[in-house]
């Protein structure tokens, strides 16, 4: 194995919140890991765990999923329906024997770029641990 | 050879055929062999004298009565179709209206594929004698203690009298004792992420997406299905081992809070994957949104 796995992170952020956030942490020049690929959704709510299937199947090492704070959706209650479908969607995965920490749920507000670039900092890390996700074997 | 129920079903389907109170008549036939039965739908009195009831009607009905919607339907139901039954009615699939459910109370079915095993050659003819199962091949006659022969989802069931039912054929049997229908998942559960991971990889590994398992199964209800498209579609997926993956996580994952644990997926996979354990994955986690 390399010296150093990079693990492909791939991150569904919810437009009003996340994804703003996100921004943020560019705009104020934040370092992150260069590991995350963005995909910006209306809502946390729109994300259909076919598409972190889809994430996993196509190589991501890891799925991050994050919208705005309790309370806070743009829709009002998107981000509860998100928060039930991905735990429940993580047990399932983890069944399957993709850990569960390769599913990340994370809620970040739009002014919170340095939290944002923690999230993503922490969660390349954990993913470097874990190492690569090896679905293709055999 | 007729069983007792097997007449007293007859009658009952013809009487409701003839006095109208259904149009059609759902239960088994006579399958290509005496071992196999197969849904069948009697349209007349006189198509009813083909209905059999025996040891071996394993395949759940529920499937065949979604495919007559809309018409007053009377159906022959062991317990565990029931259960789908009552599910797809509380999903608002079928209408309870429209229904006349003969409830048939239930010992537990035979696995055909244990019978031919046991008969060794092929089997002429299969008849029951109170609990017995007799089965010839040839001039020869063997007796078999049903109970040793049953379908591995009997013998943690307790549905052998039906929940719902406007009739109901056969004694009311207790209740059996019930072995832990959880086992295969806590052992699968005790492993870690990897072990599991590996375990999953070599059962999958099998899997041609042939697609029976969604094809059969009775609360696999909608029109169009994004795991399962045309062969002309490019999202289709391909063979490649993670996108059996993410079909199967997915078909648990819309199953979730929907399968009643028939077992029809794991009989009908021509690779023999373990599909059940998935089944009682789900039910164990009972039914999140
Ligand atoms: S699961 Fe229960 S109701 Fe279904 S065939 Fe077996 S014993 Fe009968
Ligand atoms: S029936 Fe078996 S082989 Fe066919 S798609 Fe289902 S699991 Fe795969
Ligand atoms: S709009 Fe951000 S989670 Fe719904």
């Amino acid at each position: 194995m390399e010296a150093t796995f990079e693990p492909k992170i791939l991150g569904m952020l919810c437009s009003w919140c996340a994804y703003a956030g996100a921004d943020t942490a560019g705009v104020s020049r934040t370092q992150y890991p260069p590991n995350i690929r963005i995909v910006r959704v209306m809502c946390s709510g729109r994300i259909d765990p076919l598409f972190i299937a889809r994430a996993f199947e196509s190589g991501a090492d890891g799925v991050l999923v994050a919208g705005c704070h309790s309370g806070d959706c743009h829709y009002i209650s998107g981000n509860e329906y998100a928060k039930d479908r991905i735990t429940s969607f993580g047990g399932m995965l983890d069944f399957f024997g993709i850990d569960q920490r390769r599913l990340k749920l994370a809620w970040v507000s739009a002014s919170e770029g340095t939290r944002f670039a923690a999230v993503v900092a922490e969660m390349t890390e954990e993913l470097r641990a874990l190492g690569p996700l090896k679905l293709k074997v055999q | 050879m007729a069983t007792q129920i097997e007449d007293q079903l007859r009658a009952r389907a013809r009487a409701l055929l003839a006095e109208g109170t259904v149009e059609l008549f759902v239960g088994y036939r006579q399958g290509s062999n005496p071992l196999r039965v197969a849904p069948f739908v009697a349209r007349t009195p006189a198509e009813a004298e083909r209905l059999v009831w025996n040891a071996v009607c394993v395949p759940n009905l529920a499937g065949t009565l979604l495919k007559h919607v809309g018409k007053r339907v009377g159906v022959a139901l062991k317990g565990c179709d029931v259960r789908s039954v009552v599910q797809l009615i509380s999903q608002r699939q079928l209408e309870r209206g429209r229904l006349h459910i003969v409830g048939v109370a239930c010992r537990g079915m035979a696995d055909p594929e244990q019978l031919a095993a046991v008969a060794g050659e092929s089997v002429d003819d299969l008849a029951q004698d109170g609990n017995e199962l007799l089965l010839s091949v040839g001039a020869e006659l063997s007796r078999h203690p049903q109970d040793g022969l049953l379908l591995a989802k009997c013998a943690t069931c307790t549905s052998q009298t039906p929940e719902l039912y406007d009739e109901l054929l056969g004694e009311a049997a207790p209740a059996a004792p019930v072995a832990d229908r959880l086992a295969g998942v806590r052992a699968l559960e005790s492993l870690d992420a990897p072990g599991r991971l590996a375990f999953w990889s070599e059962q999958l590994s099998k899997c041609t997406l042939c697609y029976a398992c969604q094809t059969v199964c009775p609360l696999c209800y909608c029109k169009q299905c994004p795991l399962t498209l045309s062969r002309d579609d490019p999202r289709r997926q391909t063979r490649e081992p993670a996108s059996v993956f993410s079909y199967h996580i997915m078909r648990a994952y819309h199953l979730a809070g929907r399968c009643t644990g028939c077992d029809e997926c794991e009989r009908v996979c021509p690779e023999n994957i373990p599909l059940s354990l998935i089944c009682r994955k789900i039910e164990q986690d009972g039914s999140p949104r």
